[in-house]
């Protein structure tokens, strides 16, 4: 009890506890931030996955640099050749080296998904942000046009924009970073709701603090822990849904290899018992998806101040 | 009971409105030439100037939301230049196989998942869970298209015990004579069995495919609140005065625990829709998603839009009915005064 209250009587009125996790006594938020990275890397079951995404980024970002044949390469003599040690993961129908082609795609997709959810977060965030914290009318119209934004399947949302701004992964990217949009935005207003609702912000407004320098130093520093969650999540929807839209046809055009775009054209050769040019991206695609939503999930478990395993 | 309803329905109905109105902005309102847009790169000057007649390019931004709302609610969806037919002719040929397929897959996802979630849950066997979780992860991170090629590849190709990329029916079989447009029902209703298990065989590995990121979805939720729901009181009470550990658990709490399931059920049907494109062009299956697919390669933006928004509305039913049946579900969703707490 020893920072507690110095108002007789507050011990006996437990609904006046806050909801989140007690304000351990002079945490700053650079200390919280290391602690909590520090338990992040403890964890076994965060490493896992974590060391999948970095082993994926080292793949994207020196293969291509040193492996020594080109994506675009064509070498019509050994088309559709099975993977051997000269072409680990095959040829396609050009005689292109898959392996080539599959680092090049990781590196579009590890590069674009990352683009597009930083856009997202960046741009849900600080609509949930003010529409949590200024509230009112405009608080109102802000969540409904989110509303408008869900009332569509993700997939759906995301092809009518690429339709609408032209064909293309970037615009298919936009797409994509759109549909996010509302879940950041709900979830860090109702953070916001949450965290205003706390007796030190309270205490902070009581010792004349302004409301800017409120939400900037106490509000915004609350919400990362939510808003990494979600981000985790979100990477990996955004690797999905930059595939799915190329796969249609809507997102990376030939040659691009993208992901996606790589299934589709391996799809006719699949059947043939060409299985590698589609397979490779495939499998790489399902170890980014899986490793990021491991990634969420268990950050949840740690991280989220509403969840029952909340230790940081 | 009645407010609850009416509140519902204008709620979607401002969805469907809000949805709309974002559509035209997307597809109608950004830069670009939406009648070229429409009838694609290689079309005459007089079909883009009759297509710019028609969807009113030359009025005002108002009257060119209503007329574009007013075509799409009369079913007037354009025309396919690319196919040579209505956009509503191509989709009211296309949307019974849609429609199967779709509800076939909610039926066999929602199966499964009650299922696997009752199995790891009744008794706590640490085995099944685990493996259930690794499988519901998988499930989760692999897109759906590339499912179903794993599926053609295993049970086709290698293993020859389903059928391949056919459609519907095998090739000796015929469609049978058209009652409900669903071949399993019809060829039921015609009494050819034969034609039914074909039907059938079809439609398992396009299901399964399309189905199992939800399935994965729904299971861990339903194992997540039936694990939360067994440890409530009343079960221990319902235990107590004397009724069997299953008895319980069947009648107070699964439907308890099956709530939010069946919220998410309304968002998986509304998606199988959508998914539909991803999962037919693989199999040829011969519904709106290869439509929707290949009107992309064909760059015949009408029947693309026309989907759009088609599936923005469906979704909104169907999330609309499911809302609906939670009053029926639920008595606290039918007092009112519950429901506004």
């Amino acid at each position: 009890m020893g920072s507690g209250p110095l108002i007789i009587g507050a011990g006996e009125a437990p609904t006046l506890r806050p909801q989140g996790p007690v304000e351990p006594p002079g945490a700053s938020s650079s200390r919280r931030a290391m602690r909590a990275t520090r338990a992040l890397l403890a964890d076994r079951r965060i490493a896992v996955p974590f060391g999948v995404i970095v082993a994926l980024v080292l793949f994207a970002a020196f293969v291509p640099l040193v492996w020594n044949q080109g994506p675009d390469k064509q070498d019509l003599l050994h088309s559709l050749q099975s993977p051997s040690w000269s072409h680990p993961m095959g040829t396609d129908q050009l005689g292109r080296d898959m392996f080539a082609r599959v680092a090049t795609g990781a590196r579009i997709s590890l590069i674009v998904a990352t683009l597009v959810t930083l856009a997202g977060a960046l741009l849900g965030g600080l609509i949930g942000l003010l529409a949590g914290t200024i509230g009112g009318v405009s608080d109102g119209i802000v969540m409904r046009a989110m509303d408008a934004i869900l009332a569509f399947p993700p997939l759906i949302l995301a092809m009518a924009v690429t339709v609408g701004l032209g064909i293309g992964l970037n615009t298919a990217a936009i797409g994509v970073a759109l549909v996010s949009v509302p879940w950041y935005a709900r979830l860090l207003r109702s953070e916001a709701l949450r965290i205003r609702s706390l007796p030190f912000i309270e205490a902070s407004y009581a010792i004349g603090m302004k409301r800017s320098r409120v939400i900037a130093r106490h509000v915004i520093p609350h919400m990362l822990p939510v808003l990494f969650i979600q981000m985790a999540a979100a990477f990996g929807y955004a690797v999905l849904g930059l595939a799915s839209l190329s796969f249609v046809g809507l997102g990376a055009q030939v040659p691009t290899p993208e992901w996606g775009a790589l299934i589709t054209e391996g799809l006719s050769y699949s059947l043939t018992g060409q299985w590698w040019i589609s397979i490779f991206p495939g499998v790489g695609l399902l170890i980014t998806v899986t490793a990021a939503s491991m990634l969420s999930d268990r950050m949840r478990d740690l991280l989220d101040p509403r969840g029952e395993y909340a230790r940081l | 009971m009645g407010g609850v309803v009416t509140r519902r329905i204008v709620g979607s109905l401002g969805a469907i409105f809000g949805a709309t109105v974002l559509a035209f902005v997307i597809l109608r309102a950004l830069p670009g030439n939406p009648a070229r847009l429409i009838v694609g790169p290689l079309a005459t000057p007089q079909a883009l100037a009759s297509v710019s007649h028609q969807i009113g390019l030359d009025k005002s931004i108002f009257e060119q939301y209503w007329l574009f709302i007013s075509h799409f609610f009369q079913g007037d969806w354009g025309y396919s230049y690319a196919d040579g037919e209505s956009v509503s002719a191509l989709i009211g040929e296309r949307l019974p196989a849609t429609i199967e397929l779709a509800i076939f897959s909610f039926a066999i996802t929602m199966l499964f998942a009650v299922a696997f979630a009752l199995l790891v849950t009744y008794r706590r066997r640490p085995i099944a869970d685990r493996i259930l979780r690794a499988v519901s992860y998988l499930g989760f991170g692999t897109p759906p298209f590339f499912v179903a090629l794993l599926l053609l590849i295993v049970f086709f190709r290698s293993f020859h015990v389903l059928p391949g990329p056919e459609g519907r029916l095998g090739l000796q079989s015929t469609p049978p004579p058209t009652v409900t447009h669903m071949y399993t029902l019809d060829a039921l209703i015609a009494g050819k069995l034969g034609t039914f298990w074909s039907a059938i065989e079809h439609l398992i590995l396009p299901g399964v495919a399309l189905g199992l990121s939800s399935f994965s979805f729904i299971v861990r939720l339903l194992r997540a609140n039936l694990l939360e729901i067994s440890r409530e009181p009343f079960i221990t009470v319902a235990r107590g005065k004397g009724l069997r550990r299953w008895t319980a658990f069947r009648r107070h709490a699964l439907p308890n625990a099956f709530l939010p399931t069946l919220t998410a059920g309304g968002l998986v049907l509304g998606e199988f829709l959508a998914g539909s494109v991803l999962i037919e062009r693989v199999f040829n299956w011969p519904g709106i998603g290869s439509l929707v697919f290949d009107a992309i390669v064909k760059q015949d933006y009408a029947v693309v839009q026309t989907f759009i928004l088609l599936s923005a509305v469906m979704f909104v039913l169907v999330n609309l009915i499911v809302d609906l049946l939670y009053a029926v579900i639920d008595p606290r969703v039918r007092i009112p005064s519950v429901a506004t707490a």
